[in-house]
């Protein structure tokens, strides 16, 4: 496994997602305040494209005629047949420990070297704007 | 995202020869905005239309896949193109038989429901039938109002015989089960015209409609799961009325309602006809037989037990190589994925069900 920058912190803001291709995977991460979580794109059903869905709460388990809402901004909700994940874990809301899916490891550091073999050009961030000097 | 079915050649603009691949007896189109109806309906209708649906037991979650939006833009399922992209190059789907969703069953007022009919069936020639259907992939039904059944035969006759028109289709959510005589004309008109007739669920207890339950369930959940209640009850009045004696030609189609619930019905039924013909004694055969000569059901939304051998139990209980036809329902919230709704089924059933079955019924490579 190895670490592939996706994005500067200030690009992912709370609430917000981004749908990545890594090596040929596609992986959805997600900002749930402040913190990093990725999810496989692909949902265990039937393959719907999972990261599209919507992030809202959930409702849960509660007595009859009780509504108990919360977890807002933490339920992925398939963009096809609506079954709810928690994005937090990948694992699903009506049965956690059958049916979940695959989890990333996502982190805040510094910028990895590039493995590529290619000249180097120096690039500095100055007043937000990413400046290459080549 | 998606892996195709089958290989499909790329088609050639002009070709209408037949095509390969799979075919989807249950896709719906979406017009572009009200307007693409409202301007194609008659003067006071056009005024009255605001394009309603069922006022409640809407879906809590969402009503159609949240990725069926357009790339530029419109509601969803209103771009043949990205239909295109998304369902019939996606699967590798060789025919979408479409089927317009007008709620025009709803209205008490038979002259309105005839006239949203109309305006739907103008509107899928002229569209979805028309220009853009420049490689043939699109076939279309006729909408029809039960509100009046004579007005329906004018509306079946206005577009029979059109090429690219394959079936008529009306809603499950009725006032009478569907073998009474009421609706005879209706029968006489599609079986004078070859052209078999969809059912599709979506109106059960909205408007005039009866609901197929003890009075209302609560929610949208009941309700939705309780729609294959009107689909049987309607297949057991359609088969002991003796519908397919008097229409031997009559081909039934029930879409959108699962399929699981029709292996236990038919034995019920066969076992009481045993003791209880004599009652109507037009029913010569066992009802199953006549099911399986008259009557097909759309796959979606196919019942998938956790254990899949017993799906392939049921779906030999249910004679499924004679009796189903595949449909996706796109691009609506239950979409059931041609590669991923059924487990693998054996060559010849699944040939059956994907593909065989529909274009014999439809007569698709003629």
């Amino acid at each position: 496994m190895r670490a592939h920058p996706i994005g500067r912190v200030s690009e992912l803001p709370p609430g917000s997602r981004k749908i990545v291709e890594i090596g040929g995977r596609s992986i959805g991460v997600f900002n749930v305040d402040g913190e990093f979580f990725a999810l496989r794109n692909s949902c265990p059903h039937q393959g719907a494209p999972l990261c599209q869905g919507s992030i809202g709460g959930t409702a849960a388990p509660s007595a009859p005629g009780e509504y108990v809402w919360g977890r807002e901004g933490e339920i992925l909700r398939c963009p096809w047949h609506g079954w709810e994940f928690d994005i937090t874990t990948g694992k699903s809301v009506f049965n956690p420990h059958r049916m979940r899916v695959k989890s990333f490891t996502v982190t805040v550091g510094e910028e990895p070297p590039s493995d590529q073999q290619v000249e180097m050009y120096a690039v500095s961030v100055e007043d937000e704007v990413v400046l290459l000097h080549a | 995202m998606t892996e195709p079915l089958t290989q499909v050649e790329p088609h050639v603009e002009g070709d209408l020869g037949p095509r390969p691949g799979i075919v989807d007896v249950d896709v719906h189109p979406v017009p572009r905005s009200v307007d693409e109806i409202r301007e194609r309906m008659p003067m006071p209708f056009r005024d009255l239309y605001k394009g309603e649906r069922r006022s409640f037991f809407n879906n809590p979650v969402h009503g159609s896949r949240l990725d069926s939006v357009p790339p530029d833009g419109g509601p969803k399922g209103s771009d043949p193109d990205f239909m295109r992209e998304q369902l019939i190059d996606g699967y590798g789907v060789a025919y979408a038989i479409l089927i317009s969703r007008t709620f025009c069953n709803i209205h008490p007022d038979p002259d309105y429901a005839a006239a949203i009919a109309a305006a739907f069936n103008e509107w899928l020639v002229e569209t979805w039938l028309g220009e853009a259907n420049y490689d043939g992939a699109f076939k279309g039904s006729i909408t029809i109002a039960q509100q009046d059944p004579a007005r329906a035969v004018e509306e079946i006759e206005r577009w029979a015989g059109h090429e690219h028109i394959v079936q008529v289709t009306m809603d499950s959510g009725a006032r009478l089960p569907f073998g009474q005589r009421y609706y005879y004309p209706i029968y006489e008109a599609c079986e004078r015209h070859g052209l078999p007739l969809s059912v599709h669920p979506g109106t059960e207890g909205m408007g005039i409609n009866h609901q197929p339950t003890p009075g209302y369930p609560t929610h949208y959940i009941e309700w939705h799961c309780a729609m294959t209640l009107s689909f049987q009850s309607h297949l057991i009045s359609i088969l002991t009325e003796g519908v397919f004696e008097r229409f031997p030609g009559l081909k039934y189609v029930f879409v959108e309602g699962g399929v699981a619930w029709l292996a236990p019905l038919l034995w019920r039924l066969d076992s009481y006809w045993k003791a209880l013909r004599s009652e109507v004694p037009w029913v010569r055969r066992p009802p199953s037989e006549y099911v399986r000569d008259h009557v097909k059901l759309g796959t979606q939304p196919l019942e998938r037990p956790d254990d899949d051998g017993q799906l392939l139990q049921m779906l030999e209980m249910l004679d499924a190589k004679r009796t189903l036809m595949f449909s996706s329902d796109y691009p609506h919230w239950d979409f059931d994925s041609p590669a991923r709704a059924f487990p693998r089924l054996p060559d010849e059933t699944r040939d059956a069900i994907f593909s065989t079955n529909a274009r014999e019924l439809y007569q698709l490579d003629r």
